[in-house]
């Protein structure tokens, strides 16, 4: 009954909130077109940029008498290069009279980019994304002049993604620059980079990029259909588009990769996936993902894959520790006594002799010490930030042992699984599984082993169950794709890697010619 | 959304409802290092449990020194307690102990001599049923009282438990767990043996209690009762029979010199040939086994062949008397098959094996044995001739 009379109150609640959706889009962006009036157009623009005080109008005599108005926004505009190429040409020039003047002025403006404007609409646009707009008398028309410049941070080291051997530079926040050194990376034509607009307000320009020939097409469409679908007001950061378009909203666990590396990037769209650059946030996505690109760090690449192989086993082992260790104390503790050897429990127990709490009490408070140390270390000033390291070192790892409010192997076991998340490449990975470390105490402390055990049940099966774009999550270990476990479980040399994975790559599965294992004998003539 | 919330509700209970019911804190815990059963004069069983005291050994902690200056102290306590069996008796020490008993990491049981003659199946039956303590813990018999080698404060080790346990895994005697003692009474021998333990007084200048208990030889059961020991020297004779054999020192006379040679038995391949002609039963015991020379009292130098085969007879000799010492014992004194003679013939003649089974331990005491051992040296240390001894002296052949 009530769950009915709740669904009709909320009905025409939301017909209204369309409505309103709706005129608001139409108040800002009205679909009038450019009338001859000359008066009439400028005026129509004032009043949609009145009280925007970076917004300049500038009135001036075209070739000594043709009323015409520029208008652009300070900051985002470059004004040397207007006052050059358009102001000094077309106010000092007095060229004779010519039938048409919008063929005069598109033949004679030095600049690369100009278009013809005919809506007010458009007009907009390009005034906001810092493109002038010069109108004058007597047309229907205005031009749209390329003289868009604002400051942008240069090309860093990408903080987020260190690493020792490999590129240095990461995207950054302009979207040119970002599709800029993807286009450095990968030269051919076949990389395509599909632009659209998202964000009522903000107008974010997003830009799915992807190879022609590798991608699915399917792919493609899916996510431009699912990106078409978003209509929000802003999009501030990639999170906003990710969380829009994933296909489980509720997991714990990313099912689209951010990166800020063009390199990881690329070798993604060398995979048959897909990029999404975002304005304004040097992360991007790739889609299709799936579990194990999640721990595999760009660097596997770029070392002997002897070396990789091991440093990725390490990860695997360090997984496991960082989301089951702390609970595995927990429930031997509590529940299995017998399972350790006699000397540990006798030292482990000598030490909790003083301890006022019970075994998953004291795990909890701890993790969650740790984990608002952390929070803490990120979000502060660095200034700030050796002071809580220091303090929590201190406070955690001295005092409360020797006060006896802890037990020293439950500081170490904290200790092992914190440097154990952070072993994962990926810091939402790390993130995910230690917010799945808690659950699982919990089942610890109240099921002992068998808990644990149904945690990693539950655990496994949504990550079974989980897709990305269509990509099983957990491939190719289930569903097993024996040889692409080359790539997956350890990582084979360069030249054993011939095919690209079957769920992105098929279309075009051969990477490169096989056979290329480098050899003496095989050496040139 | 809702059904999720809802989901987690249903799950939340069942976990605090369900869950936690065995729950035990370490802190709760008494936890048993060692255990000894012994019968009283009135035919009640006395249980002693060496309890680990976690006090003792905690260094951090706001008491930091105290607790470290109670170092040389006691890191166990003993509590004994009498009733009809041990589960009694358990339940009756457990209001003397303010813990919950823990078998778990219990991995001493010591019986006493007398219980053993008494016969210990009653007991083993609470090992066996109960589900804490290990099957892999040791048993042992103790000569005189066994509380005596729990109350024991070893100056090496932690506690006497593990002292005990210790040298059993040295292998210096037997090594038997629970389940050995299980299969051994249950199975087609009938016999077990256990490890004979008794107190090694203090030396001197060490205090009344620290003496420690050691392994003097073996308990030989037949059916759950003790009927004889035997000497350490005979014990290893068994440990030859039954492939337990490991790193023990023998020395042996080489013929014709003055001094000993010291031998170490590096490997030893054990063949037990049952045998049945004219219905005569016969035992062969073929082993083959090499030694090290850890030590060379006499003149020879062992590089030359000849004298290496003196010595080579000599350990020889010696492992053969030894093995014949211990068939002597077990199959004329105590006719025990802890030989392990009776899977033997059930593996090859399971008919014949059948006919005999009710007058086992008969057929086996009348049985001949034929020891055959074959004694090689193979390794002789960092020198070859005898250390410190002038050239001059040095015997050559």
């Amino acid at each position: 009954m009530i769950r009915n009379i709740n669904k009709l109150l909320r009905k025409p609640k939301q017909k209204n909130n369309d409505i309103q959706a709706e005129q608001e889009q139409q108040d800002v962006t009205p679909v009038d077109f450019l009338s001859k009036h000359f008066d009439h157009n400028v005026e129509a623009l004032r009043l949609v940029y009145d009280r925007c005080s970076d917004v300049v109008f500038r009135p001036f005599l075209l070739f000594g008498k043709t009323r015409a108005t520029i208008i652009y926004i300070e900051g985002i505009t470059n004004v040397e290069g207007m006052e050059e190429f358009v102001l000094s040409p077309l106010i000092k020039e007095t060229a004779s009279e010519t039938p048409s003047l919008n063929e005069f002025l598109e033949n004679k403006l030095p600049i690369s980019k100009v278009k013809r404007m005919y809506t007010i609409a458009e007009c907009i646009e390009s005034i906001s994304s810092g493109n002038p707009i010069l109108l004058y008398e007597r047309e229907s028309d205005g031009f749209s002049l390329g003289l868009a410049k604002w400051e942008k941070r240069a090309i860093e080291e990408p903080t987020a993604e260190a690493g020792i051997r490999g590129p240095r530079e990461g995207f950054n926040e302009s979207l040119e620059t970002s599709m800029s050194q993807l286009r450095r990376i990968i030269k051919s034509p076949a990389l395509k980079i599909q632009s659209m607009k998202i964000g009522r307000y903000t107008q974010t320009t997003v830009a799915i990029a992807y190879i022609d020939g590798i991608a699915d097409q399917t792919l493609i469409e899916e996510i431009t259909n699912r990106l078409k679908r978003i209509e929000i007001d802003g999009i501030l950061e990639s999170e906003y588009i990710e969380e829009m378009i994933e296909d489980n909203p509720y997991s714990p666990f990313p099912q689209i990769l951010s990166t800020e590396r063009p390199d990881t990037a690329c070798a993604n769209l060398l995979e048959g996936r897909a990029v999404i650059l975002i304005e304004g946030t040097p992360f991007v996505l790739v889609a299709p993902i799936c579990f194990f690109s999640l721990i595999q760090a760009p660097e596997d690449y770029y070392q002997r894959f002897i070396v990789s192989t091991f440093i990725r086993w390490l990860r695997y082992a360090f997984l496991g520790i960082s989301l089951l260790l702390p609970s595995l104390y927990v429930a031997i503790l509590t529940f299995h006594h017998e399972a350790v050897p006699t000397a540990l429990l006798l030292s482990v127990s000598a030490s909790r002799e003083t301890v006022p709490f019970p075994a998953i009490v004291e795990a909890l408070l701890m993790e969650i010490m740790f984990e608002a140390l952390r929070e803490a270390g990120v979000r502060l000033p660095k200034q700030v930030g050796s002071a809580v390291s220091i303090v929590g070192a201190l406070v955690i790892g001295q005092a409360a042992v020797q006060a006896g409010l802890v037990s020293a192997p439950m500081v170490i076991v904290v200790a092992i699984t914190g440097i154990a998340s952070f072993m994962l490449p990926r810091y939402i990975t790390g993130i995910a599984i230690r917010m799945l470390r808690f659950p699982i105490i919990l089942l610890a402390g109240t099921l002992g082993l068998l808990g644990i055990m149904m945690g990693i049940i539950a655990i496994v099966i949504h990550l079974c169950s989980l897709r990305s774009f269509g990509v099983p999550y957990l491939a190719p270990l289930a569903p097993l794709k024996g040889s692409e476990l080359k790539d997956a479980l350890w990582r084979s040399p360069i030249w054993k890697m011939d095919k690209r994975p079957h769920f992105t790559g098929d279309f075009n599965s051969t990477r490169q010619s096989p056979n290329q294992a480098p050899n003496p004998k095989k050496g040139g003539d | 959304m809702k059904n999720i919330f809802r989901m987690l509700c249903i799950f939340g209970s069942i976990l605090l409802l369900s869950g936690c019911w065995d729950r035990v804190e370490i802190n709760d815990l008494a936890i048993v290092t060692a255990a000894a059963i012994d019968i009283k004069d009135d035919d009640q069983i006395e249980l002693s449990l060496q309890v680990f005291i976690p006090k003792a050994l905690s260094v951090g902690g706001g008491q930091g020194g105290s607790g470290q200056g109670g170092g040389g102290g006691a890191t166990t306590l003993v509590r004994s307690q009498r009733g009809s069996n041990i589960s009694d008796a358990l339940s009756k020490l457990q209001s003397k102990i303010p813990r919950k008993v823990f078998w778990g990491q219990c991995k001493v049981f010591i019986f006493g001599e007398k219980l053993a003659k008494q016969g210990i199946q009653e007991q083993m039956d609470f090992l066996l049923r109960h589900p804490q303590p290990r099957e892999r813990a040791y048993l042992y018999v103790s000569k005189g009282n066994p509380k005596a080698a729990l109350e024991s404060i070893p100056p090496l080790e932690r506690y006497s438990g593990e002292v005990i346990r210790e040298l059993s895994d040295l292998h210096i005697g037997m090594q038997v767990t629970i389940q050995d003692v299980q299969e051994g009474l249950i199975g087609v021998a009938q016999a077990g043996a256990l490890p004979l333990i008794k107190i090694l007084p203090p030396a001197k200048g060490e205090e009344k209690l620290q003496g420690i208990p050691y392994i003097v030889g073996t308990a030989v059961f037949k059916k759950d009762k003790m009927v004889g020991t035997m000497s350490e020297k005979a014990t290893r004779g068994i440990l030859w029979l039954r492939n337990e054999m490991e790193a023990y020192t023998v020395s042996v006379k080489p013929e014709g010199v003055k001094g000993d040679v010291s031998l170490n038995p590096v490997s030893a391949r054990v063949k037990l040939i049952p045998q049945i002609r004219n219905d005569k039963w016969k035992m062969l015991v073929n082993i083959n086994t090499e030694g090290a020379v850890i030590q060379n009292g006499t003149n020879l130098a062992l590089t030359s062949p000849k004298s290496l085969q003196t010595v080579e007879k000599a350990y020889q000799e010696d492992i053969q008397k030894r093995i014949e010492l211990a068939i002597q014992q077990a199959q004329h004194e105590m006719k025990a098959d802890i030989v392990k003679f009776g899977k033997e013939f059930y593996r090859k003649y399971p008919k014949e094996w059948k006919e005999v089974e009710d007058r086992w331990a008969e057929v086996f005491s009348e049985m001949e044995v034929e020891v055959n051992v074959e004694a090689h040296i193979r390794r002789q240390g960092y020198i070859n001739k005898p250390g410190g001894l002038p050239e001059k002296e040095v015997k050559k052949q």
